[in-house]
C-alpha cells in the first residue's frame, strides 16, 4: 500500500514508526501508526472532513483532541459490533479499525439535509416546541420520526450486544482521579507512604498534558518523566494504576464509578476477556485531576473543519507527529495560544499570524520575533471563510479587516476546569475572578481539585497542588508522609484574559455538538429563558454525548451579556453522572440474557429435564409446569392426563420451592399464635395445621402449613413467591414487635426437597418405598407428620393434601432429593406413577377450591376466602384489629364462589367481571371478578373461582361472566367453590 | 496463565445456631470447645468444627466431614443454649484458591478482600452476582497462596458457577 499519511512529520511524536496499521473511513484505506488514535490518523492522511452536524448538517471536522470532542464521532467496527457517537479523539488506531461517518445522506462530501441551513430561520432555539406544536396528534406520528432521522447522532445496530462485561470493586485511601501532571505527583506523594492508591486515566498512558507539550521535569523530557513515574507507580504493590479508565461518577459514601476499556484498543477481545470493566471505586479520599478543558471562541463560521482548538494542535503535532494544516492562523486569549505557535513553527508548519485579542506585551513581541511570525495584538477573528477553512478574516487593533490565508485556524479561548464530577452531589461551581472560571469551593466528601482542575493551570502549581492534596490526604487519614517529593518544571506561561464572543455576521457557533449560536442563545434570553438550566433546556446547549464540555461556559457569557449580568451572577448548570457516555452493556455486565437474574433450581430439575419439562417461573425458581408425553399435541392435554391420572392412582409433584421455617425456642407457640388467626400452641406434637397470617393492614398475607415436631420446634411453610417475605415478617415480629420472646428462626427452604405423593394409591406407593414404616391410618392420620431415616438421614413425612386426595409430601435433606424422585418412580412403576406439574396442581386446587397466589392477592380478607370462622376471638394477632375495619367486616363485600358455564363447554377466564344478568355492563354494575379458571378434566368442564358481591348466599344463581376484552358474555351457575369431593372423604381414604 | 484453583467441596456439614434468650456467644462457644466469635469471623476449633459469626447471636456451625449424627450431636451439645437447624444440604460450597482467588472474589462481592482487611479468619456474609454467599476465608495453603471458601444456597449453584466461570476466563 502506498503512503497516504501526508501529513505526518518526519521526526517526533510518541507514535512507532515501525508498526504501521491499516484502518478504513468510510470504505477508504487509510495508514496510521501504533500510538496514534483514529482522529490524529486521519488527520496524519489529511481528511479533515469527519461528520455533519446536529441539527443544520454542517461539514464538521476534528476540534480537540481529548474526549471532549463534539464533532468527530463516528460509529466504529460494524454489524452487531457497531459502536455509534464513538468520538474518533479517544479511538486507540488498532489494525483493521473500521470507521464510518454518521448524520449524513447519501455521503459524507454531499449531504443532502445540508439545505436545513436554508431553513435556518426556522430552526431556532425551542425550534421543536414551536414549529411542531400542532396538531398535537401528529407528534408520534410524524414530527417526532421525522426529527429522530433529520437530527442525530449514529444508529445503533439494533443487534444483540455480542461483547461481554464485568464488573470490579475497588478500595483505596486515595483515589486519583486523572493521570496527568498533578495526578501522577499525587499518586507518587501518596503511594511512597504506604497509603492504598488506585489511579484512573482515561488515555492508553498517564501523563495527560505532558505527552503533548515539550516541557521539562527534573531535567528531563515531562513525557519521559511520566513514563518513569508511571513505572514506579505500576511497581508498588499499594498502587492500582489504570489506564483506558473513565471515572465517571460520584456517589454517596465516597463511591465513585468507572468504565474501564479492556478491549476497545484491540481488534477483538481476546479469549475470555470482557470488552469493558465496570469499577466500583470505594475511596476515603479522592484527587480531582482531571485537568482542563480549552475553551473554544466564538466568531463567524468557527465550525468550519480546519478550525480547531489549539491544545488539539499542539497535541496533534507533538505527540502524534501530524501536522493538521499547512499553514495556520493562531486566535488567542491566552498565553498557551503563544505555545502552539510555537509548536507548528518547530514543526515546519507556516503560521500566518498570531491574532492575540490581548494588548502587545514585550515578551511575546520577543517571542514573535524569535518565531518569525507576524503578531496582531489587539486583533480578532471575525469570520473563517471557505467550506474547509482557507482563509480568515482578521479586525486589527486599529478596525481595519484584514484578509489572512490559511488551512487551519488555532482557538485558544482560555481553560476551563474540567469540575464536572465535582458537581455530581449537588455542590455548585463558584465563579472565580482571579482565576477567571468556575472552580469547586464545595466538594463531594473527600473529594479535593488538584492541578488544573483547581485553577492551577501552570506546570509547576499543578505539580506542587498533586503532592499538596495527597499530603492534605494522608494527614486526614493519619497516614504519616515519607518524604514529600518536590519537583522542578519548566517555566510554563498561563496568563489567560477571557474572549467571550467576537460580534460578526455570520454564524457564530457556541456549541458545535447541538448547533447553538450566539443567535439562539440571544434569542432564547428575549424569550425569557434566562436561567442557565432552563437556557440549556431550550436551546439544547451542552445537551448530547459531549455535555457541553467545550460550550457550556461560552453559551453562559454570551447569556450573561444578553441579560446585562456577570457570569458570577448567571453561575452555571450542574453535572450529573456519567461525566462521558457509558455503555448500557458496562452497567448490565454479567447480567444479560439467562444471566439477567439468577435462577433456581430444584433437586429434581435435571431429572424434570430428562422428563421433557416444560418450566416455568415462579418468583427466581424454575418449576416443571407440565411434561410433555410424545403424542400430546398441546399443554391441556398434557395436563389432563396428569390430572386424571394423580385422581385415579398417583401423582407426584415438586414442592420444594415452598418456603421453609424452623421456628424454635421455649416461646415458639406464642409467636406463632401472634401471627397467625387460628392457634397453634395448642397444635400437638406430630401434628400439621393449615394457618393463615395477616398483614398488619388486616388483609390476608400468605397462608401455609405448620407442623410440630418437638415441645419447643415448629416447621412453618409458606407460598413460594412469598417465602422471603413471611421469613422478614417473622423476623420484624420477633426482633422488634415482641423481643421479649424466647424465639429463634431461620429459613431451610433449601435445606429440604420435598415431594408431593397424591392419588388413592400414594399411599401403596411410599409404602412400597418404605416397607418398614407403618403407614396406616392410625400411625400416620390426615394432619399428621413424623420423621423416618431414608439412606441414613432423617426424613419427614406429612400427610397432607392440596389436590383433595389421599396424599402424602415426603420431605429429605435435599442432597439426597435426586436420589428420592428416582426412587419413587421406581417404586410407583406398579402403580402407573405419572409426574405432575404446577399447572395440574393448580387445576386440581381449583377444582378443591384451595385459595392461591390469584386469591391471596393483597386485596381479600380471610372471610372474603370463606375462613373468617378460622379467626380466634380468644387471642389478639397481627391484623385482628385492622381486619375489624367497617370496610373489611363489609357483609356485601365480594365472596369467594366457584363458577361453571351453563351450557357447560364455554370458557371462563380469569380477570372477566361479574354481572348480574339483565344488567348494562357499565363500572356501576360490577359485582365481582374472576380470579382463577381452569378446565376441570374431573368434572369435564370448565371450572372458575371468583369473587361475588354476596357470593355466599347466591349458590345456585346465575350470573354474568362479561370478558369485554378476551370473548364474549358466558352466563355461568354459582356454586360452591369446592368442586370436587366437597366432604373431604378422599383425603381421609 | 491464571493461578486460581476451584473446588467443589461435598461432605462437609452446616448448621445454623441462634442462642436462645439471654445465652452469650461464650457459654455456646464453651459448650461446643470452639471460640463463638461476636463478628463476622472463621474460628476452628476441636473436633474439626468451626464456628462463622453471621449475625448478632448467630453463627454457621461448620465441619469438613459430616457424619449423619453431626447435627443431632450438635443439637444435643446446645440444649437449651440455642436453636439448631441442620443445613448441610441447604448450601453447596465452592472453594477458591491461588493467588489471582483474591481478584476472582473481588470481581463479585463489593466487599475489601485486601489482606490485611480480610485475613484468613476473616469471614463476610455478602453478595455476588445477586446470589447471597457467606464467604470465610481458610488458612493459606502451603505455598502462601490464600484459600477462600463460599457458600451458596443449592438452587443457585448453578448461577453462581455460570458467574464464576466467566470472571475466572476474564483472568
Amino acid at each position: 500500500m502506498s503512503r497516504t499519511d501526508v501529513n505526518r512529520l518526519t521526526n517526533g511524536g510518541l507514535i512507532d514508526r515501525t508498526k504501521p496499521l491499516r484502518f478504513t473511513f468510510d470504505g477508504k484505506n487509510y495508514r496510521g501508526l501504533a500510538g496514534d488514535t483514529l482522529a490524529s490518523a486521519l488527520l496524519a492522511n489529511d481528511v479533515r472532513l469527519v461528520g455533519r452536524s446536529f441539527k443544520y448538517h454542517r461539514p464538521r471536522g476534528i476540534l480537540a483532541a481529548g474526549s471532549e470532542e463534539p464533532n468527530a464521532l463516528v460509529t466504529l467496527r460494524s454489524g452487531a459490533h457497531a459502536e455509534p457517537n464513538t468520538r474518533a479523539t479517544t479511538v486507540p488506531l488498532y489494525d483493521g479499525l473500521e470507521a464510518t461517518s454518521q448524520n449524513r445522506w447519501p455521503s459524507l462530501a454531499f449531504d443532502f439535509l445540508a439545505v436545513n441551513q436554508l431553513a435556518s430561520p426556522l430552526l431556532v432555539a425551542g425550534f421543536y416546541y414551536k414549529t411542531f406544536m400542532w396538531p398535537a396528534a401528529l407528534w408520534e406520528k410524524l414530527y417526532e420520526p421525522l426529527i429522530r432521522r433529520a437530527a442525530g447522532l449514529g444508529k445503533l445496530s439494533m443487534l444483540p450486544d455480542p461483547d461481554h462485561y464485568d464488573r470490579e470493586h475497588g478500595f483505596c485511601d486515595l483515589l486519583v482521579i486523572g493521570g496527568g501532571a498533578a495526578g501522577l505527583a499525587a499518586a507518587l506523594t501518596a503511594a511512597r507512604s504506604g497509603a492504598r492508591v488506585i489511579v484512573a486515566d482515561e488515555d492508553v498512558m498517564p501523563g495527560g498534558r505532558l505527552l503533548s507539550e515539550r516541557h521539562q521535569i527534573d531535567g528531563i523530557l515531562a513525557s519521559d518523566w511520566a513514563a518513569r513515574v508511571a513505572a514506579e507507580l505500576a511497581s508498588l504493590p499499594n498502587v492500582r494504576l489504570l489506564t483506558r479508565t473513565t471515572v465517571f461518577g460520584v456517589y454517596d459514601g465516597r463511591e465513585y464509578g468507572a468504565v474501564e476499556r479492556v478491549s476497545d484498543h484491540l481488534s477483538a477481545p481476546s479469549s475470555g476477556q470482557p470488552r469493558q470493566r465496570l469499577w466500583k471505586i470505594i475511596a476515603k479520599r479522592a484527587v480531582l485531576a482531571a485537568g482542563a478543558i480549552e475553551r473554544p471562541i466564538v466568531f463567524g463560521a468557527n465550525d468550519r473543519p480546519g478550525v480547531m482548538m489549539a491544545s488539539a494542535i499542539s497535541t496533534y503535532v507533538n505527540r502524534y507527529a501530524v501536522a493538521p494544516g499547512k499553514c495556520a492562523v493562531v486566535f488567542t486569549a491566552t498565553d498557551s495560544g503563544w505555545t502552539t505557535a510555537h509548536d507548528l513553527v518547530r514543526a515546519g508548519v507556516g503560521v500566518g499570524a498570531v491574532v492575540d485579542a490581548r494588548p502587545a506585551d514585550a515578551r511575546h513581541i520577543e517571542l514573535a520575533r524569535r518565531l518569525g511570525v507576524e503578531a496582531l495584538f489587539g486583533a480578532v477573528v471575525t469570520e473563517v471563510h471557505g467550506r474547509v477553512a482557507k482563509a480568515v478574516t482578521v479586525r486589527t487593533a486599529e478596525g481595519a479587516p484584514r484578509r489572512i490565508s490559511c488551512d487551519l485556524v488555532a482557538m485558544a479561548g482560555g481553560w476551563n476546569p474540567a469540575i464536572g464530577l465535582g458537581s455530581n452531589l449537588g455542590a455548585r461551581p463558584i465563579w472565580s475572578d482571579a482565576q477567571q472560571a468556575f472552580l469547586l469551593e464545595s466538594c463531594p466528601p473527600g473529594l479535593a481539585p488538584a492541578g488544573a482542575a483547581a485553577g492551577d493551570l501552570a506546570l509547576g502549581d499543578a505539580l506542587r497542588g498533586g503532592v499538596h492534596q495527597a499530603s492534605a490526604a494522608l494527614a486526614d487519614l493519619g497516614i504519616a508522609p515519607k518524604g514529600l517529593p518536590s519537583f522542578s518544571a519548566s517555566d510554563d506561561f498561563a496568563a489567560a484574559t477571557p474572549l467571550w464572543q467576537v460580534p460578526g455576521k455570520a454564524k457564530a457557533f457556541v456549541d458545535f455538538q447541538h448547533d447553538v449560536t450566539v443567535t439562539d442563545v440571544q434569542l432564547a434570553a428575549r424569550e425569557g429563558f434566562i436561567s442557565i438550566e432552563h437556557l440549556k433546556r431550550y436551546t439544547t446547549l451542552g445537551m448530547a454525548t459531549d455535555q457541553g464540555k467545550t460550550s457550556q461556559l461560552n453559551g453562559h457569557a454570551v447569556l450573561a451579556a444578553v441579560i446585562g449580568k456577570t457570569i458570577a451572577e448567571t453561575g452555571t448548570v450542574l453535572s450529573r453522572p456519567p461525566y462521558l457516555p457509558v455503555a448500557i452493556g458496562a452497567l448490565a455486565g454479567h447480567h444479560r440474557g439467562q444471566d439477567f437474574r439468577p435462577m433456581r433450581k430444584t433437586a429434581s430439575h435435571r431429572w424434570a429435564q430428562a422428563q421433557r419439562a416444560i418450566f416455568t417461573d415462579a418468583g427466581q425458581w424454575k418449576r416443571a409446569q407440565w411434561f410433555a408425553r410424545s403424542g400430546e399435541s398441546e399443554w391441556l392435554e398434557s395436563v389432563n392426563r396428569e390430572v386424571l391420572a394423580t385422581r385415579g392412582s398417583v401423582g407426584v409433584c415438586d414442592v420444594s420451592t415452598l418456603g421453609k421455617i424452623d421456628v424454635q425456642g421455649p416461646d415458639a407457640g406464642t409467636l406463632l399464635d401472634r401471627l397467625y388467626i387460628n392457634n397453634f400452641a395448642s397444635l400437638p406434637i406430630g401434628k400439621a395445621r393449615y394457618g393463615v397470617m395477616l398483614r398488619e393492614d388486616g388483609f390476608v398475607m400468605d397462608d401455609g402449613t405448620t407442623t410440630r415436631f418437638a415441645e419447643d420446634s415448629y416447621f412453618v411453610t409458606t407460598t413460594t413467591v412469598n417465602a422471603a417475605k413471611v421469613m422478614q415478617h417473622i423476623d420484624y415480629a420477633r426482633q422488634v414487635l415482641w423481643p421479649e420472646l424466647d424465639v429463634q428462626a431461620t429459613s431451610v427452604t433449601e435445606q429440604w426437597a420435598t415431594y408431593a405423593v397424591a392419588g388413592p394409591k400414594s399411599r401403596a406407593l411410599l409404602q412400597a418405598l418404605l416397607p418398614s414404616v407403618d403407614l396406616a391410618n392410625d400411625a400416620l392420620p390426615y394432619m399428621g407428620a413424623i420423621e423416618l431415616v431414608w439412606k441414613e438421614r432423617v426424613c419427614r413425612l406429612f400427610r397432607l393434601s392440596f389436590s383433595g386426595e389421599l396424599a402424602y409430601e415426603i420431605s429429605v435433606p435435599a442432597r439426597l432429593g435426586e436420589a428420592l424422585i428416582l426412587a419413587l418412580f421406581e417404586a410407583g412403576r406398579a402403580f402407573d406413577v405419572t409426574a405432575y406439574g404446577t399447572e395440574a396442581l393448580s387445576v386440581m386446587r381449583i377444582e378443591k377450591g384451595h385459595p392461591a397466589g390469584n386469591e391471596l392477592n393483597g386485596t381479600t380478607t380471610a372471610a372474603d376466602l370463606g375462613m373468617g370462622r378460622m379467626m380466634s376471638t380468644k387471642k389478639d394477632y397481627l391484623g385482628r384489629v385492622m381486619a375489624g375495619r367497617p370496610g373489611l367486616c363489609d357483609p356485601e363485600r365480594p365472596r369467594l364462589v366457584g363458577l361453571k358455564p351453563v351450557n357447560g363447554r364455554s370458557l371462563i377466564r380469569a380477570g372477566a367481571h361479574l354481572l348480574s344478568p339483565g344488567q348494562d355492563a357499565v363500572a356501576a354494575n360490577d359485582e365481582g371478578f374472576v380470579s382463577s379458571a381452569a378446565y376441570s378434566p374431573t368434572l369435564g368442564l370448565p371450572i372458575a373461582l371468583a369473587f361475588l358481591k354476596l357470593g355466599h348466599q347466591r349458590h345456585g344463581e346465575r350470573i354474568i361472566v362479561h370478558d369485554p376484552v378476551r370473548g364474549a358474555d358466558v352466563e355461568a351457575a354459582i356454586c360452591n367453590p369446592v368442586f370436587f369431593d366437597p366432604e373431604g372423604v378422599r383425603v381421609r381414604g | 496463565m491464571a493461578d486460581l484453583l476451584v473446588e467443589q467441596l461435598s461432605g462437609f456439614g452446616l448448621a445454623t445456631i441462634m442462642a436462645r434468650k439471654g445465652v452469650s456467644g461464650m457459654a455456646i462457644g464453651m459448650a461446643l470447645g470452639v471460640e463463638a466469635p461476636a463478628q463476622p469471623a472463621f474460628c476452628r476449633g476441636e473436633n474439626n468444627l468451626a464456628l462463622i459469626g453471621t449475625g448478632a447471636g448467630s453463627w454457621f456451625a461448620h465441619t469438613d466431614m459430616v457424619s449423619p449424627a453431626w447435627h443431632t450431636a450438635l443439637r444435643d451439645r446446645l440444649a437449651e443454649l440455642a436453636s439448631v437447624s441442620d443445613q448441610s444440604d441447604g448450601y453447596m460450597l465452592i472453594r477458591l484458591s491461588g493467588e489471582d482467588a483474591r481478584t476472582v472474589l473481588q470481581r463479585g462481592a463489593a466487599i475489601d478482600f485486601h489482606p490485611e482487611v480480610f485475613a484468613p479468619g476473616a469471614a463476610a456474609t455478602t453478595v455476588i452476582a445477586h446470589i447471597g454467599v457467606v464467604i470465610w476465608r481458610r488458612d493459606d495453603d502451603a505455598r502462601g497462596r490464600p484459600k477462600y471458601e463460599i457458600a451458596t444456597f443449592r438452587s443457585y449453584f448453578d448461577s453462581f458457577r455460570r458467574w464464576l466461570d466467566h470472571t475466572a476466563a476474564a483472568l
